[in-house]
């Protein structure tokens, strides 16, 4: 990455640049986390399928993993007041 | 990296994402490890109020260890 151009267009796509692979970065590694959690929690003996309660299980903890990231996201905010 | 050559523009626009993927780093490890102490059962279609409020006070609890922590470390 060259720094030093002055351009302010070139300033504005090298950070846009970034931000995108910040995000991405930090959907990769959130992913990953869910993942690991779900299927630990919702598949405790893999056979030959997923089965229905498996697939819903899984949906199910996405959706609480999700909610549980913001109710301490909230909770770390109002602690440092 | 030598900042002289960087613009006032570009090292507040570094600063700031590096605080906000350093929050990002903390509220993830807050959320593993109060899922693993508050979230025992297999998940259902929302929280119980106990599982909410364990989660909140795990996360403040946290907070203040960390302090504790930091404290103890400086004498």
């Amino acid at each position: 990455m060259d720094f030093s151009s002055p351009s302010s267009s070139s300033n504005d796509a090298m950070m846009d640049q970034l931000k995108n692979q910040l995000a991405q970065a930090y959907a990769q590694e959130f992913f990953g986390t869910v993942r690991e959690k779900c299927f630990a929690k919702c598949v405790t003996k893999p056979s030959s399928s997923l089965s229905g309660s498996e697939s819903s299980c899984i949906s199910k903890c996405v959706d609480r993993y999700i909610e549980a990231t913001g109710i301490v996201s909230r909770a770390l905010f109002n602690a440092t007041k | 990296m030598e900042e002289h050559s960087m613009s006032p523009e570009l090292q507040n626009f570094l600063e700031q994402e590096k605080q906000k993927a350093m929050v990002n780093e903390l509220v993830g490890k807050l959320t593993d490890v109060c899922w693993e102490k508050c979230i025992t059962g297999t998940p259902s279609g929302k929280f119980s109020s106990s599982e909410t409020n364990c989660l909140t006070n795990c996360a403040q609890r946290f907070m203040e260890a960390s302090v504790l922590i930091l404290r103890k470390m400086q004498r």
